[in-house]
């Protein structure tokens, strides 16, 4: 039988009928061979008795490889980055609800599961486990589709944890849509409410705290929200739970439906736009758990960037963000596509692997992938791909950073840029077409003296519009095109300076 | 009624299927002959002979059960009707006339017994389709001809004979006989197949696909993606039968995507010009094969209004329409006009299944006086000899030993002795046997052997140098497993069966209907205790095989560690092909090794293990002990010997063996074995419930959200899915939801529960869920706060001197100053009884105080046990027994 509480972005199962497998999922990339010159894709093999279906992951002190499942299982897995893998598996704790993340810290392993973060240690020194010390489960959980995703620790210790709305559309339990914080000493502190159907949580490089959000109501498309405290991320469902928060006010005023997030985060002052807008299908469809890379150079040229899954397209996107006058924003980028199944997770080995799992559940929501559950490995092979690295906003234009040095008479030419912007009708209605598209004029186009970056200025920045980038024209030093020629940076403020 | 002509000569012979097959010697297949044809009801034999033999069908119901029509052409002519029957013909003096007569009054007799309800039902064509499979699959048909298409039997001669079973049987009294054989036919030869009551329906219908009865219209429902087209492997037939009319409320409750195709015969009255209308979303109207409208079937859209016409003969006109019950707001109307004919739904009256008449069944009107003299009759003929249930006194032959051969039943003359039409052969086994028939000196092979041909057991199982499986029914026996090969379809050889299995197993196998081998289609019939129990202790004394010396166990625990690894993916890989107490790890699933020990002897199984294919030739089981050598050296020294009885002393914890590494955990269902299991999420207590299974076969579920106790069952654990879990097993007891503690200003005070709206309860009373530790069995203390109490709570599953299982539950209690007194709700439930201060029924829960503490009771709905506690500064404990 197939769990049918869990459909990532949302019912559109139950909004479109006819919906079924054989839909189309988007054109791909097409950009899958390009990619595995530079990121082989390698098959962590699962024995037939494991129901492997990922949700979480950590890597442990001793370099094992910890798979939380959403049956309920946690797998320490060794010899997983060993090239070729040869994993075995030791089943660690069992008997818990769907885990959907885990993060290590003195000793023990914190689990994120739908009820509740559990504090799970082996005190006995077997290797199973034997305390499930319960940090909280004061939130509400009593519809379908009430999952939780959870964080990394924080510096302080913190578990920070998004919990989905009840059925993705209402809020009918405690905090259904809103993003807590749990203390060490299991203190549950509600952060910010507007979620809708959350994905994963974590920090960027900054340490600021995201998640990702999915398309669908008050949603145009897919999302990375910045977790911060006292806001109001854009569902108003979840705003009846602000009187069983003392410290905190409901606001004032709601969104108005059929209008524009650059409107409406002017009236209602609690509202934080997303970071980062993934256009729908081109860059995602349900984007669920990231990462960020922090490999030291292990895994290419993309430091301290995040990298992201998504369960329906069975992709790794790509995602830079950058604070703006006091607000987080920043662009996503395509980066490989054609795994196996529906992602999940993501997380980063010590020696600079991307581990990539899930599952697909094939009656329910269209997934490319076709195994019904997969682990994989994306490994650098240490040949850096021509890649725009980073997308950065200036005054008038935009810093666009390279991995490799452009042809600089090329990369001097205004045209070399297709760039469009558009945004998303803000309202409560199920996702949004791209609307008020505009086309500004590239001004300028001036490569660094090392070839490694290139201003481009325009003629105008348009304020909480998605400026889309094609930069096919545009080749390295050494003749070669772009592996992905597409970007696209969200901008929510433009910098006076 | 029609029924079958003249018998070709040789096949009149009564037919005992296990005969033909067997290598019985001579002498023996004249006893079982001998039995078979229940001599000893004339000629008086020994109790044992008489007690042995096979009787003759109970007939104080027969009215109920089979047709009159039958039942007289049956006795006027038994070997013309049912070639084959064991029944003798006791009438060959009599003339055609009187033979009638006599047929007649014997019926009226057997008719006026008791109230009859024969009465025959229309056949079902899909679920006959569905019956022929399973009459092939299930073992009908290893005793039983296999039928082609048409319905012919291919195997008659060497099969036991059915008759025309469509002229005897309604579909009623069939379905009742094949649930119950032996309450007609006690003897057991007609074995109970232990069918599920759906597939007794189909091969009824199959069996009885010819029966005839009047009706207006046939009809077949089929459902799917039916605007496909009805070919579409997407449609499934549900069902057939006959309808009164068109209207589609005579069909009942009929599902969207449906389609019925009608078939039948319209009498036209006048000829002429007839115009047909019909309201639907798609179908077609056939008229002696021509199509007169058709709209094929559209899911998106609505209703359409179609017409047609045509020049029609008077007479019977064959019509078939097609309806589809598809696309919007689907509806269905049929109307036809005509020469003096108004346009109007067709009425049944101008409509039949048949062009042909067809008989409206006519029960028998029973005639007293006709009754009476069939009731002399049926003494005098010696009918009431084998048919001696209705208590009427027999008419005795000679003694046995005064018997001749080639004289009376055993001559070819007629005469007033019943005759069996006995073939040459078959009449030289009983003169063979005759002389020690009334106390045959058997040994206990030949007992063993008679048996299991009068049974017929050798129609699907191998006993070595007695016969098995006939090759021209090798291919009907099927499964599910084909990578299993052969074993994985034939029923497993009787050869040493009784060196192999344990007496309780073939008991539990062979009485009580106990069944491993799931793949096997062919169902392991039951022939009932007195008939074939003697088997159990005689397989056990007859088959032999050599002692093999089991070697001493210095340390169990090593030893079992030993098998547990070997049979684990890490040694031996057994679990690779066997499934595991039901949980199966690879793509096939072999025999569940589960129940070795408790099925097989311990000499068999080393036997076996050294070498698989001595006792199955063809077995896919490899060696791992080849020539005696193990190939796993670094096991227990290499010892073959202690590695065998090292499986053993692992296998033999049966349910309660840890499981071995690498039993997969794809399967939905939980087993416990040697340690507790736990299972969290969406479950009948809530989303935030968690299952515990423990090794003592008792299991509970806690709400983790409310802190609480919530339901106890016995037996098998849980299904569990991602996040969730479904409580197996028996004997579940439900609490209402509640937290534990609270502190009632009033008796009369609600129990507080946390409803839909009171979104912070049952934080809101203090309570915060803290999780659970692990004991060394793995068993769960649960901890949580309540207020300043730090309470842990934990459930033991322990056993009573008789084995039966409960659990002992300890509170445990930390406050760090004295509290204000606070009620423990310990059970709740409809019905409370109070037996004293610490013991209380609830339903059919015994629950015990174990500690000082004392209980009081609350009536309401639901009534409680309530255990006011006043918990002093530190550390307090409350102990409590759930028994149930």
């Amino acid at each position: 039988m197939v769990n049918s509480r869990f459909i990532p972005a949302l019912l559109a199962v139950a909004i479109s009928p006819f919906l079924h497998a054989e839909e189309d999922l988007g054109a791909m990339w097409g950009t899958a061979a390009e990619e595995a010159k530079y990121y082989p894709i390698v098959n962590i093999p699962i024995p037939s008795s494991v129901p492997m279906r990922t949700g979480g992951f950590e890597v442990l002190p001793d370099g094992r490889l910890a798979v939380g499942t959403r049956r309920g299982d946690i797998y320490f897995i060794k010899g997983a980055f060993d090239t070729p893998p040869k994993p075995e598996y030791h089943l660690f704790a069992s008997g818990q609800d769907e885990i959907f993340a885990l993060s290590w810290k003195d000793g023990a392993l914190t689990s994120i599961s739908w009820g509740e973060v559990t504090r799970i240690s082996d005190t006995d020194g077997d290797g199973i486990a034997d305390n499930y010390d319960t940090l909280t489960n004061n939130w509400g959980y009593a519809e379908g589709h009430e999952f939780a995703f959870g964080s990394k620790h924080d510096p302080e210790g913190n578990i920070w944890v998004a919990l989905g709305l009840s059925g993705s559309y209402e809020s009918h339990n405690l905090f259904r849509g809103w993003a807590v914080k749990v203390t060490p000493d299991g203190k549950m502190i509600p952060v910010c409410s507007g979620l809708r159907s959350p994905g994963g949580v974590g920090a960027n490089a900054e340490g600021a705290m995201f998640v990702v959000e999915s398309q669908g109501p008050w949603n145009g498309c897919c999302s990375l929200k910045h977790l911060k405290q006292g806001a109001f991320l854009g569902h108003p469902a979840s705003y009846n739970w602000y009187p069983y928060v003392p410290e905190m006010k409901t606001p004032a005023v709601s969104p108005n439906g059929d209008s524009r997030m650059g409107v409406e985060k002017k009236r209602v002052k609690e509202l934080v736009p997303p970071a980062v807008r993934f256009p729908y299908i081109k860059m995602g469809r349900s984007i669920s758990g990231f990462q960020l890379n922090q490999t030291g150079g292990k895994f290419g040229p993309f430091d301290n960037q995040l990298f992201l899954g998504d369960y329906t397209l069975s992709i790794i996107l790509r995602a830079t963000t950058e604070r703006i006058n006091g607000v987080w924003q920043g662009a996503c980028y395509p980066f490989r596509e054609g795994l196996a199944s529906g992602i999940m997770n993501v997380e980063f080995s010590p020696t600079g692997q991307l581990i990539a799992g899930g599952f697909t559940t094939n009656t329910q929501w269209p997934v490319r992938g076709t195994e019904p559950f997969a682990l994989q490995r994306i490994d650098w092979n240490g040949v850096v791909p021509f890649e725009i690295k980073e997308i950065n906003i200036r005054k008038d234009g935009f810093l666009i950073t390279f991995t490799k040095p452009v042809d600089k008479q090329v990369a001097a030419r205004t045209d070399a840029y297709q760039i469009t912007t558009y945004t998303h009708v803000y309202d409560g209605s199920y996702g949004s077409p791209e609307v008020d598209q505009t086309t500004p004029r590239v001004t300028k186009a001036e490569p660094s003296a090392d070839g490694l970056s290139v201003m481009v200025r325009l003629d105008k920045i348009t304020e909480d519009h998605i400026h889309d980038f094609d930069l096919a024209k545009i080749t390295s030093r050494d003749g070669l095109p772009l592996v992905h020629k597409k970007a696209y940076y969200t901008v929510n403020e433009i910098p006076e300076d | 009624m029609v029924l079958i002509g003249s018998v070709p000569v040789g096949l009149a012979a009564p037919v005992v299927s296990g005969l033909a097959s067997s290598q019985l010697d001579p002498e023996l297949k004249g006893q079982v002959l001998i039995e078979e044809l229940n001599c000893a009801a004339c000629h008086s034999g020994t109790p044992s002979l008489a007690a042995q033999s096979k009787k003759a069908p109970r007939l104080s119901e027969v009215g109920s059960r089979v047709n009159p029509a039958y039942l007289e052409a049956f006795i006027r002519d038994p070997h013309g009707i049912k070639p084959g029957t064991t029944m003798p013909d006791v009438m060959t003096q009599s003339g055609k006339q009187e033979k009638a007569e006599l047929a007649t009054s014997l019926t009226h007799f057997l008719l006026s017994l008791k109230k009859n309800e024969f009465s025959p039902q229309a056949p079902d064509a899909v679920a006959a389709g569905q019956g022929k499979l399973l009459f092939h699959s299930r073992g009908c048909a290893a005793c039983h001809s296999p039928r082609d298409d048409k319905g012919t039997e291919l195997l008659a001669k060497t099969s036991v004979p059915l008759g025309a079973l469509d002229k005897k049987y309604s579909f009623k009294s069939l379905t009742d006989f094949l649930r119950q054989p032996h309450a007609s036919r006690p003897s057991g030869r007609m074995p109970d197949l232990r069918l599920n009551g759906h597939d007794i329906e189909r091969i009824a219908h199959f069996l009885l696909q010819d029966t005839r009865v009047p009706g207006s219209l046939g009809y077949t429902l089929y459902r799917g993606q039916v605007w496909e087209g009805l070919e579409s492997d997407k449609v499934k037939a549900e069902r057939a039968g006959y309808v009164k009319d068109f209207a589609l409320a005579s069909l009942g409750n009929i599902g969207h995507h449906t389609a019925i195709q009608y078939d039948g015969w319209m009498n036209i009255a006048n000829p002429g010009r007839h115009t047909f209308y019909l309201t639907m979303n798609g179908g077609s109207l056939l008229i002696d094969g021509k199509q007169i409208i058709r709209q094929d079937p559209r899911d998106r859209r609505g209703v359409m209004q179609l017409e047609g016409a045509a020049d029609l003969a008077a007479g019977w006109r064959k019509i078939r329409l097609t309806y589809f019950h598809t696309g919007h707001a689907p509806k269905f109307a049929f109307e036809m006009e005509g020469p003096k004919l108004a346009r109007q739904p067709v009425p049944s009256s101008m409509l039949s299944i048949s062009n042909e008449a067809i008989p409206v069944f006519e029960p028998l009107k029973v005639d007293a006086e006709l009754a009476a003299r069939g009731r002399e009759q049926f003494g005098q003929l010696g009918c009431a000899n084998c048919h001696d249930d209705l208590r009427i006194p027999a008419n005795p032959g000679p003694a046995f030993a005064k018997l001749d051969a080639g004289r009376g039943c055993l001559g070819e003359a007629p005469g007033r002795w019943p005759h069996f039409d006995l073939t040459a052969e078959q009449r030289g086994w009983i003169v063979k046997a005759m002389p020690h028939a009334e106390q045959p000196q058997l040994t206990d092979k030949q007992r063993i052997d008679k048996t299991l041909v009068s049974f017929n057991c050798i129609a699907c199982h191998e006993r070595t140098g007695l016969g098995g499986i006939a090759p021209e029914r090798n291919a009907l026996f099927t499964g599910t497993q084909p990578a299993l090969g052969d074993q994985g379809r034939l029923p497993p050889p009787l050869s040493h069966v009784g060196a192999k299995l344990k007496p309780e197993w073939i008991a539990e196998v062979l009485l009580h209907g106990k069944r491993q081998r799931e793949y096997l289609d062919a169902s392991m019939p039951q022939f009932g205790e007195a008939n074939v129990g003697h088997l159990v202790e005689l397989f056990g004394k007859v088959d032999e095989l050599e002692t093999v010396v089991v070697p001493k166990v210095s340390n169990m625990k090593e030893s079992k560690d030993a098998g547990y690894e070997m049979i684990g993916t890490t040694g031996l890989s057994c679990i690779a092909c066997h499934e595991f107490n039901g949980q199966k790890s690879g793509e096939v699933a072999a025999l569940d090794i589960g129940h070795v020990t408790e099925r097989l002897k311990k000499n068999w199984f080393n036997l076996y293990m050294r070498q698989p294919s001595r006792f199955h030739p063809t077995v896919i089981m490899p060696s791992y002990w080849p020539g005696g050598q193990s190939t796993r050296p670094n096991i227990l020294g290499g010892d073959s010997a202690q590695q065998i009885e090292a499986l053993w002393t692992y296998l033999e914890d049966g349910m309660r063996a840890k499981k071995p590494a690498g039993l997969s955990r794809q399967s939905n269902e939980l087993r416990v074995s040697d340690v507790t299991e736990l299972c969290r999420g969406r479950s009948p207590v809530g989303y935030r419930g968690i299952g515990v299974g423990y090794p003592e076969r008792i299991n509970l579920a806690f709400d983790s959200g409310e802190m609480a106790l919530r339901q106890l069952w016995k037996g098998e654990f849980a299904n569990v899915d991602m996040g969730s879990f479904h409580p197996r097993g028996t004997d579940s007891i439900s609490f209402p939801p509640g937290i534990p503690f609270h502190r009632l200003e009033a008796l009369e005070d609600n129990w507080p529960y946390k409803g839909k709206t009171n979104h912070p309860f049952p934080q809101d009373h203090g309570y915060q869920f803290r999780g659970y530790h692990l004991d060394a069995q793995r068993r769960p203390t649960f901890l949580f706060h309540y207020g300043a109490i730090a309470v842990e709570d934990y459930f033991e599953d322990v056993h009573d001197k008789d084995g039966k299982p409960y659990f002992k539950r300890t509170l445990r209690f930390e406050t760090p100053a004295e509290q204000t007194p606070v009620y423990f709700r310990a059970a709740a439930g409809k019905k409370i009884t109070r037996q004293s201060e610490r013991n209380f029924g609830i339903d059919t829960l015994q629950l015990r105080v174990t500690s000082e503490h004392k209980g009081i009771t609350r009536d309401g709905d639901p009534g409680e046990v309530l255990i006011p506690l006043t918990l002093p500064k530190g550390r307090s404990t409350l102990t409590l027994e759930y028994q149930w």
